[in-house]
C-alpha cells in the first residue's frame, strides 16, 4: 500500500509541479486528411476544408513601393530596374483596427500564395494587414537589405525592422490600435528575432507574435532541403530527365481526363490517379523548388556584392544581356554552397573568425532561447512531420516554450496552415 | 499482491509505449522523422536536379537579346499603362458586368476553338464546342452568360498554333511579342490565322462592328488582360525570362498532345 501512495504522490508531483506541457493535437480528433508530409507540403488543404475567406474584390488593398536603399538604383545593373524599391502590400480596414505584419518564407515575395492566404484570413477577422517579402527573396535583397547576404538572422531581422518602420511612416493616417507579427517558415524564425529587436527599439511594442513552422536549427533545415534532391527517383534514365518524367505523368493524366484544367482540387485528384507521384518524386519536386530559391539567392547576393563567384565583377549587363550562363552557374549552388562560399566568409570578415557551429548558434532559435522562454507574447505552431526539422528540434521547442507550443500531428511543411482547425487556432491566439 | 500488480502495470505501460513507437517511429519529443524512409542516393552526389534543369534551359531562342528587350518593354508597359487601365476598369465596372463582358468575348472565342477542333478531327470536342456556342448564344443571351459550363461543357481551347503542332509543325524560334507576351514562330502564325478566321466568320457581327468602333477591340483587350492572372515580376526571380520561356514551351506541348 505505501508504495501505491508514494507512486501517486510522485505522479501528482510530476503533473502539477513540472513545466507546462505543449498542446499536442491528437491525430484522430485533428481530422486533417493528408497524412503524407510530402503530399501535404505540395497540395496543402483540400478546398472544402479551408476556412471561409473574403474575396479579393472585398478587400481594400493596394501594393506600395518604398525607397529604402537609394544607392541601389546606381549600383544595380539596368535589368534590375523593377527591384530598386521595396514592394509590399497593405490591406486597410475602415477606421481603427489592430495591424498585423506577415513575413514570407524562404525566397518568397510578399504576394506569394501563403502570404496572400494569411492576409485574407486576418483581414476577414478585422485586422489591417501588411505583407512583407522574405529577406531571402530577390526583391528584398535588392531593395531593402543592407548587406544583401541573407542568412544571418539578426541582420535580416534588422533589415525587416527598418522596412516595417518605413511602411508605418508611409501611412501616417492609418489608425492602428495594436501591432501584431507573424511569419511562416523562415519568416517565422525572423519574426522571433524581429520581436526581440522590438523590445529595445520599441517602435511597435508587438502585442502578440505567432511563429508558424519555424526552423529551429537553420543549418539542419537547409541541409534537409538540400538533401531532398538526392532521392533516388524511379523513371529517370539517360533519355528522360526528372521534369520530363513529371510532365509525362501530367500529360497522361490530362489525356485520360479529356481536358486541361488547372485548379486547387486538381492536385488531390492527381494524387489519387494512377499517375500519382511517389514520396521520392515529391521530395525531389520540393527540393527543386528550394534549389531555385538557392540559385536566386546565390546569384543576387554575388552580383550586388560584386564577389565575382557567379557573375564576373564589372561584367556589363543591360536589358538585352542573356543571364542564362549565370543562371546555369547559380543552379549548381545549393544552400550549403551558398553558406560556404558567401555567408560564412562575410560573417567571418565581420566578426573576426569563428566556426560554422558558432554561426549556426547565432542564426538559429537557440540564440534567443532565454527570450523565447520568458516572453509570453510569443507562440509557436508546428507539425510533428515537418520536413525542415531535425531530431531534437521539437524537444527544444517543448522545453523552451512550454504550453505556448502547439504541435499538430500532420501537415508536413506549412501544408495545414489553411486547414480550418489551424486557422481557427491562429485567430484565437491573436484574439486572446 | 501489490507488487506484482505494479509490475504488470509497468510492463504493460512499457509494452504499449513500445508498440506505439514501432507504429509511428516517432521520437520521444513527438518528431516523426519524415525524411527517414526516403531512398537517398548513398553518396549524396547525384546531379539529377542540375541535369534536368540545364536540359530544360535548352530552348531554341536565337533572338534572345531582342526578346529580352521586348520582355522589359512589356514589363514596363504592363506596370505603367496596362494594369492601371485594368484596375480602373475593375474599379468602375460592377462585377456582374465584368463577368458578362468576359463571357461575351469568350463566346466569340469559341468560334476559332470550334474551327481548330474540326481541323484536328477531334469529333467529341467539336460537338461539345458546337453545343457550347449554340447554348451560350441562345440561352446565354448572345454569350453574356455561360450556362454551358454549368451544364458540364467546360471551355476547351484550341488555336491554330495547336492545330499546326498537332500535325507535327515544329515550334520554331521562341518569340517575345510586344504587348502579347511569350510565343514562338508557329504560334504567332497561328495567332494571325485565328484572328482573320474570327473576322471572316463575323459571329454576332462583332468583327464588323469593331471596324467602325475601335472601343470594342479596346474593351476586349482590357477584358483579356484582367482575366489573365499573370503579372510580370510575379515569379520574383532574376531569371524570370528563362522560367517564362520554359513554362510557355511546356504548356504549349501539353495543350498540343491533349
Amino acid at each position: 500500500m505505501p508504495l501505491v501512495h508514494r507512486l501517486a504522490a510522485l505522479l501528482c508531483g510530476i503533473t502539477l509541479g513540472g513545466p507546462l506541457l505543449a498542446a499536442d493535437i491528437d491525430a484522430q480528433s485533428y481530422g486533417y486528411p493528408l497524412t503524407n508530409p510530402f503530399e501535404a507540403t505540395i497540395a496543402t488543404t483540400p478546398p472544402e476544408l479551408q476556412p471561409k475567406l473574403p474575396a479579393d474584390a472585398d478587400i481594400d488593398q493596394q501594393d506600395y513601393r518604398v525607397k529604402l536603399r537609394p544607392e541601389r538604383e546606381f549600383e544595380l545593373p539596368d535589368n534590375f530596374w523593377p527591384v530598386t524599391k521595396m514592394g509590399y502590400s497593405l490591406a486597410e480596414q475602415k477606421g481603427e483596427a489592430p495591424l498585423i505584419f506577415i513575413i514570407a518564407g524562404t525566397g518568397m515575395p510578399y504576394n506569394s500564395s501563403t502570404a496572400e492566404y494569411l492576409k485574407k484570413l486576418f483581414y476577414g477577422a478585422g485586422y489591417h494587414v501588411v505583407q512583407l517579402s522574405s529577406p531571402t527573396s530577390y526583391d528584398f535583397m535588392s531593395a531593402a537589405s543592407r548587406y544583401a547576404t541573407p542568412g544571418l538572422t539578426g541582420e535580416d531581422a534588422d533589415d525587416l525592422y527598418r522596412a516595417m518602420q518605413a511602411v508605418r511612416a508611409q501611412h501616417p493616417h492609418l489608425k492602428v490600435s495594436a501591432f501584431h507579427l507573424t511569419g511562416y517558415s523562415l519568416g517565422a524564425l525572423q519574426a522571433a528575432f524581429v520581436s526581440q529587436l522590438d523590445e529595445t527599439r520599441r517602435s511597435f511594442n508587438f502585442k502578440r507574435v505567432l511563429l508558424l513552422n519555424p526552423p529551429v536549427n537553420l543549418y539542419t533545415s537547409t541541409s534537409n532541403l538540400d538533401r531532398l534532391v538526392q532521392t533516388q527517383v524511379e523513371g529517370i534514365n539517360s533519355t528522360t530527365t526528372f521534369y520530363e518524367m513529371v510532365l509525362a505523368k501530367l500529360t497522361r493524366y490530362f489525356q485520360a481526363k479529356g481536358y486541361v484544367d488547372l485548379n486547387d482540387a486538381m492536385l488531390f485528384d492527381f494524387q489519387r490517379s494512377k499517375e500519382q507521384l511517389s514520396d521520392e518524386q515529391m521530395a525531389m519536386l520540393i527540393g527543386a523548388v528550394f534549389r531555385f530559391s538557392a540559385a536566386d539567392i546565390a546569384f543576387t547576393s554575388d552580383l550586388i556584392n560584386r564577389r565575382g563567384l557567379i557573375t564576373p565583377a564589372r561584367y556589363p549587363i543591360n536589358d538585352s544581356t542573356s543571364l542564362t550562363p549565370f543562371f546555369k552557374r547559380a543552379l549548381q549552388c545549393n544552400f550549403d554552397c551558398y553558406i560556404t562560399e558567401q555567408l560564412i566568409p562575410m560573417w567571418r570578415a565581420r566578426h573576426d573568425g569563428g566556426s560554422i557551429t558558432q554561426m549556426v548558434d547565432q542564426i538559429s532559435l537557440y540564440a534567443i532561447e532565454d527570450y523565447l522562454k520568458n516572453s509570453s507574447k510569443i507562440a509557436v505552431m508546428h507539425n510533428a512531420d515537418d520536413l525542415i526539422l531535425g531530431p531534437g528540434d521539437l524537444g527544444f521547442l517543448r522545453k523552451t516554450l512550454g504550453d505556448r507550443l502547439t504541435v499538430y500531428p500532420f501537415g508536413g511543411h506549412c501544408g495545414n496552415l489553411n486547414y480550418r482547425v489551424n486557422s481557427d487556432a491562429m485567430l484565437e491566439f491573436f484574439r486572446g | 499482491m501489490v507488487k506484482p500488480l505494479a509490475t504488470t502495470l509497468l510492463l504493460t505501460l512499457l509494452m504499449t509505449s513500445g508498440l506505439t513507437q514501432a507504429q509511428h517511429q516517432t521520437d520521444d519529443d513527438g518528431f516523426k522523422r519524415p525524411l527517414q524512409h526516403l531512398e537517398l542516393n548513398p553518396g549524396l552526389d547525384q546531379r539529377e536536379f542540375e541535369r534536368s534543369t540545364l536540359g530544360a534551359l535548352n530552348v531554341y531562342d536565337p533572338l534572345e537579346s531582342w526578346n529580352r528587350r521586348v520582355y522589359h518593354f512589356n514589363y514596363r508597359f504592363d506596370q505603367w499603362v496596362f494594369l492601371p487601365i485594368v484596375d480602373g476598369y475593375r474599379y468602375i465596372t460592377p462585377t456582374v458586368v465584368q463577368h458578362g463582358v468576359t463571357n461575351f468575348f469568350s463566346n466569340l472565342g469559341d468560334v476559332p476553338n470550334l474551327l481548330n477542333s474540326v481541323l484536328q478531327l477531334k469529333a467529341k470536342r467539336s460537338m461539345e464546342t458546337t453545343a457550347r456556342l449554340l447554348l451560350n448564344t441562345t440561352i446565354g443571351v448572345a454569350g453574356l452568360w455561360d450556362p454551358a459550363s454549368r451544364m458540364g461543357l467546360p471551355k476547351q481551347r484550341e488555336d491554330f498554333g495547336q492545330t499546326l503542332g498537332f500535325y507535327g509543325a515544329p515550334a520554331g524560334p521562341y518569340l517575345m511579342l510586344p504587348l502579347l507576351g511569350p510565343s514562338n514562330l508557329r504560334d504567332t502564325g497561328g495567332l494571325v490565322v485565328d484572328f482573320s478566321a474570327k473576322s471572316q466568320v463575323n459571329w454576332l457581327n462583332v468583327a464588323e462592328a469593331s471596324n467602325s468602333h475601335p472601343e470594342i477591340t479596346l474593351l476586349e483587350t482590357v477584358d483579356q488582360r484582367s482575366t489573365v492572372n499573370f503579372r510580370y515580376g510575379q515569379l520574383n526571380s532574376p531569371f524570370e525570362y528563362e522560367k517564362i520561356r520554359y513554362f510557355y514551351n511546356e504548356s504549349r506541348k501539353l495543350l498540343i498532345v491533349e
